[in-house]
């Protein structure tokens, strides 16, 4: 469903790649975790995938078709399909939970009743609906603010829930978050994975949470693929090369 | 250690620049020697006046309505222009630079010199002023607004973008809501900076209590000047509590 071929990406003003040279191919229902230090290219990896950053060098395909030769109008219709979450959550402040969520449809809706605020009945009970799976019914007229880490990410998922993504990406989204309530936020985005067929790519720190979780580990080194197999697969030999030396 | 040579250099430099610009603007504390006739003047101001209070009322709300128009389509010709003119949202680059331009043109421009020309074209009263007001708060706040968007948080700009959502919806969506109490307040600030330009425009016949403060004045009818005073002073702080009240409630 996703395929990279030769994906290279160099940031302006440096001198090395940020990416360099991946192949990859990615097939519906997979949940993969992807590995790597900081600064080894995770987060250029995932905004690849839905077009935020586009490849130096390299061709990234969804359903087959090119990303590079699609122009922002048509690239905005592919990322609508890919709901994304975020290490800081990039929610939008002041706003309330339900208000958050009614901005994923912002990509299938613009107009100016959208502007004011008033949203078509489906769009609200999807949103409800959405809010129900990660479990904040409780919190729907709550603002933003006064939210816990855990319960912003879930806001989070809902938004990119509300999109009816086909891919699920996740930047880092439980970084910022204390281990229970990250292993919480991986056992709802498993459990959605699982519910709605979803391609789910995940970038995380613990590989503890990617063995658990995934059902394929992708590790990157220096912005190269180092790792790529199962959670089994991944030795304490890979964790060596992949994270230096010791273990934690 | 955090005296270095450069410092020295710095405070003689002032201390020259302190001491040409005392000589320009005669500055001289010896001429209070005359400070007595200032309180003989200000004792006239009282007991004040209360003959023509009732106008007073009409001409201070009559300045309200102007500072308020003049500040307030001030704001809302700034908030579109304000997007256009910040790095981050404007459609195209060189729409930046020409909004750019425009703002700081129309900021530049005092609004007595605005009030003086339009004049000219719409006759004395309150009408030139309002436009006055409003051509010099679409400067000052198209460039502190656009300030405000360019300093906005990007994470939220970057979702909108991961959503699907089309740029200017998507910007508008996640930045309004993030600056929206700092325009409000940049606002109230214009408003109550405008009450003040409205009396000096009242004084080329701009209409208000300003107007009236002048007349008042130049009749030596002190008694009624300090309480066009006091009127003005009640005004402003008027507005600035009720600026004070709105922005607590939306934060």
């Amino acid at each position: 469903m996703i395929e990279l071929k030769n994906v290279s990406v160099r940031y302006p003003k440096t001198t090395h790649n940020a990416l360099s040279d991946i192949n990859l191919s990615i097939q519906r229902r997979e949940f993969v975790c992807v590995l790597g230090q900081s600064g080894a290219g995770k987060s250029t990896f995932i905004r690849c995938i839905n077009g935020l950053q586009q490849p130096t060098s390299g061709e990234v395909f969804f359903d087959n078709e090119l990303l590079s030769l699609k122009d922002e109008e048509q690239l905005r219709l592919v990322r609508r399909e890919m709901g994304m979450i975020f290490q800081h959550f990039n929610l939008i402040p002041r706003l309330t939970v339900l208000q958050n969520v009614l901005t994923g449809v912002f990509g299938y809706r613009s107009s100016l009743k959208n502007i004011l605020g008033w949203f078509s009945k489906t769009d609200i009970q999807l949103a409800h609906q959405v809010i129900e799976d990660v479990g904040l019914t409780d919190f729907l007229y709550r603002r933003i603010e006064r939210l816990s880490g855990g319960q912003k990410q879930r806001v989070g998922i809902a938004r990119a829930l509300v999109q009816k993504p086909k891919v699920f990406l996740g930047d880092e989204p439980v970084a910022s978050l204390d281990p229970g309530t990250a292993n919480h936020i991986f056992s709802l985005l498993k459990d959605l994975h699982n519910r709605h067929q979803l391609l789910t790519i995940i970038n995380v720190h613990d590989v503890s949470l990617a063995k658990r979780y995934a059902t394929r580990i992708v590790a990157l080194k220096d912005g190269k693929l180092q790792f790529d197999g199962t959670p089994n697969e991944f030795t304490e030999q890979q964790y060596h090369i992949i994270y230096g030396t010791h273990k934690q | 250690m955090w005296f270095k040579k450069r410092s020295f250099l710095i405070v003689i430099l002032l201390l020259i620049a302190i001491h040409y610009s005392m000589k320009l603007t005669e500055f001289d504390l010896a001429k209070f020697r005359d400070f007595s006739n200032m309180i003989d003047f200000l004792t006239q101001w009282f007991p004040m006046d209360f003959s023509t209070f009732p106008r007073m009322i009409e001409d201070s709300i009559e300045t309200l309505a102007m500072a308020f128009l003049g500040s307030f389509f001030g704001l809302l010709f700034a908030l579109p222009l304000s997007f256009l003119a910040a790095r981050n949202t404007t459609p195209f680059p060189p729409l930046l630079h020409a909004t750019r331009l425009f703002l700081s043109f129309v900021r530049s421009i005092p609004e007595i010199v605005f009030g003086l020309v339009l004049l000219t074209a719409l006759g004395l009263g309150p009408f030139p002023a309002v436009l006055a007001i409003m051509f010099h708060n679409i400067g000052v706040l198209g460039k502190l607004i656009s300030e405000l968007i360019e300093s906005a948080d990007p994470g939220p700009q970057e979702a909108m973008k991961a959503v699907g959502a089309k740029n200017g919806f998507g910007s508008l969506f996640s930045i309004l809501p993030q600056i929206w109490p700092n325009v409000l307040s940049q606002y109230f600030y214009r408003f109550e900076v405008a009450i003040r330009t409205s009396l000096i425009l009242g004084f080329i016949g701009g209409g208000g209590i300003g107007q009236r403060l002048f007349n008042d004045f130049k009749t030596f009818q002190y008694s009624a000047v300090s309480l066009d005073v006091l009127l003005i002073m009640i005004i402003v702080v008027i507005v600035d509590l009720i600026g004070g009240i709105i922005r607590n409630r939306i934060i």
